[in-house]
């Protein structure tokens, strides 16, 4: 009795072990990228401070790259301060559009990727437009998309769309042709007829390789709708960064680059979990689930 | 019954046709369970691929229950086990039983009643909930085997289902197979190139010979059942067994060595 206790001891200790050790990996490694982002912080702030980097150097000119303390303000000007709650139209403008761009460009993605996947005539034929239209530089589009659709959120959505959206087909294409014959085969043994083959095997196979495009899919949504806002809209971050840099006014376009930044970062961990959950059945994701 | 009439199979290619399957004859009865065994490229597989209906026989006809195989359509009551994994990934191990019986849109308190007998049968209780990628490969085999069990087959294709296991998990899967198909006496055709598993499992053992392939020997194993898988290689009967066939595929083996060229080129 003592002894099992006494193992049942050490067993609990070699777990307290392993769980710290893990906290420390997970604790240095986080402290790598604060020291990472403390370290550039600092450099600009004290390099724009420092009046012989400033004057020779137009990366080091406050005029240009503003500075950390003072993009620090603006935010809190345009949330909170002086201009308070400045930001939140553009930044729900921005969002707004990304979100549906990255819906319709995922469901369509997955719809045409799968169905070029499965009518192999089709795919033939429309291969060399899906290519040419994919090399083409879509943000060459983006003036005509805009002339198009106006200033409003629906060129933002179109933009988005346009370059999302072959990333989510190929991806489904590759994943539909990619499916085992045998994995059919065996199906058909089970009784299946072509509509339950379709619904049980390829569409959820399908689905599996276009949830692992998601956290690009995000990126690149959020991309498209900022490109759009350059070009012409009245709202968005990416109307501000633009506005910005008309009036020279480099506080502002860091703030709002600032902040373009970390929504990036939000909207990709929130797919990735997303992507996580998603595919919980796949080895990939197994230390994690 | 199961009847392969003249089957031959021929793949047609730009460098150098292959005449896998050159003359296949015979009958299958009802509840047989019969091992195909002969060297690599003999069309083993290939012909379990035509009884299926996967393929198309080059000439001959095969008939499953007196009705002639369409290529193209699975017969009825037909459960086939692949060598590659075939469980669907994104699906748990319940859920994986019950497709086929979902397939033929069975009641689900009839599914649930089932799928809990099946995961009995195959010792999955408590990997209801599991998804494939955590279970073993010997796991994975067995509940490929329970979703073809569920819908009830009457002929039963096995294409080399253990060759990936290690021999512990083969001889426990043996074990199974063998309580299995004495429960349910279904037809069970097994593609193997492992001797004694052929031995160890069948009544009857059909010898390919290299392809172009024909049948050199069909052999009755007279063991009695029921067998124990693990003390069965030290009867005097498996040994003589073994030893009558692999006179016949030991040789096939040698002479399978020469060039694959020339063996080709005879055609």
């Amino acid at each position: 009795m003592a002894d099992v206790q006494a193992l049942s001891l050490s067993r609990e200790d070699r777990l307290r072990t392993v769980a710290r050790k893990a906290f420390w990996r997970r604790f240095r490694l986080a402290f790598w990228q604060v020291g990472l982002v403390g370290l550039a912080v600092a450099i600009w702030e004290i390099g724009t401070r420092i009046p012989f980097l400033s004057k020779n150097f137009n990366v080091f000119d406050p005029f240009f790259v503003s500075r950390p303390s003072a993009i620090i303000l603006r935010l809190y000007d345009w949330t909170f301060g002086a201009k308070a709650g400045f930001l939140w139209p553009h930044l729900e403008a921005t969002l707004i559009a990304t979100l549906i761009g990255l819906v319709l460009s995922v469901s369509t993605g997955f719809v045409v990727g799968l169905l070029f996947s499965q009518k192999r005539e089709l795919a033939i034929v429309l291969n060399p437009f899906i290519v040419a239209l994919n090399s083409l530089p879509r943000i060459a589009f983006v003036p005509l998309i805009t002339m198009i659709f106006g200033l409003g959120l629906a060129s933002k959505v179109v933009t988005a769309w346009f370059i999302v959206f072959f990333l989510v087909f190929f991806n489904t294409f590759k994943g539909g042709m990619a499916i085992e014959k045998e994995l059919i085969e065996f199906c058909r043994t089970l009784g299946a007829n072509e509509r339950q083959i379709t619904r049980s095997v390829r569409i959820p196979n399908a689905l599996g390789w276009t949830f692992t495009a998601l956290p690009n899919a995000v990126s690149f949504s959020l991309i498209g709708v900022v490109i759009a806002e350059f070009v012409g809209s009245t709202t968005g971050m990416g109307y501000l960064i633009i506005t910005s840099l008309a009036t020279l006014n480099s506080a502002d376009m860091f703030a709002a680059l600032t902040v373009l930044s970390l929504v990036g970062v939000v909207l990709v961990s929130l797919f990735k979990l997303l992507e996580r959950r998603l595919m919980r059945w796949s080895p990939e994701f197994r230390e994690q689930g | 019954m199961i009847e392969l009439n003249g089957i031959e199979k021929i793949y047609l290619s730009k460098t150098r046709d292959v005449h896998a399957i050159g003359n296949i004859s015979t009958i299958i009865n009802e509840g047989e369970f019969v091992s195909i065994v002969g060297p690599s490229g003999c069309g083993k597989s290939t012909l379990l691929h035509i009884i299926a209906g996967f393929d198309e026989p080059t000439a001959g006809r095969v008939k499953v229950a007196g009705k002639t195989v369409n290529p193209g359509t699975v017969p009825s009551a037909l459960g086939y086990i692949f060598q590659k994994d075939t469980v669907l990934p994104w699906r748990s191990v319940r859920d994986n039983i019950s497709l086929g019986l979902q397939y033929r849109s069975t009641p689900r308190a009839d599914i649930d009643n089932k799928v809990a007998a099946l995961l009995k049968l195959g010792n999955l209780q408590g990997f209801e909930d599991t998804f494939p990628h955590q279970l073993s490969g010997g796991m994975r085999r067995r509940v490929a085997l329970l979703m073809t069990l569920a819908c009830e087959p009457k002929l039963l294709l096995l294409d080399e289902p253990f060759g990936a296991l290690d021999t512990h998990t083969r001889t426990l899967l043996h074990k199974e197979l063998i309580s299995i198909w004495r429960q349910m006496r279904q037809t069970i055709i097994l593609v193997t190139h492992d001797l004694d598993e052929a031995v160890t499992l069948s009544d009857r053992i059909i010898v390919l010979s290299r392809p172009p392939s024909r049948i050199l020997l069909d052999q009755h194993v007279s063991i009695p059942h029921p067998r124990d898988v693990f003390s069965v290689r030290d009867t005097p009967e498996f040994a003589e067994h073994f030893r009558t066939i692999w006179k016949v595929l030991g040789q096939e083996f040698r002479d399978a060595q020469q060039p694959a060229d020339l063996v080709g080129g005879l055609h």
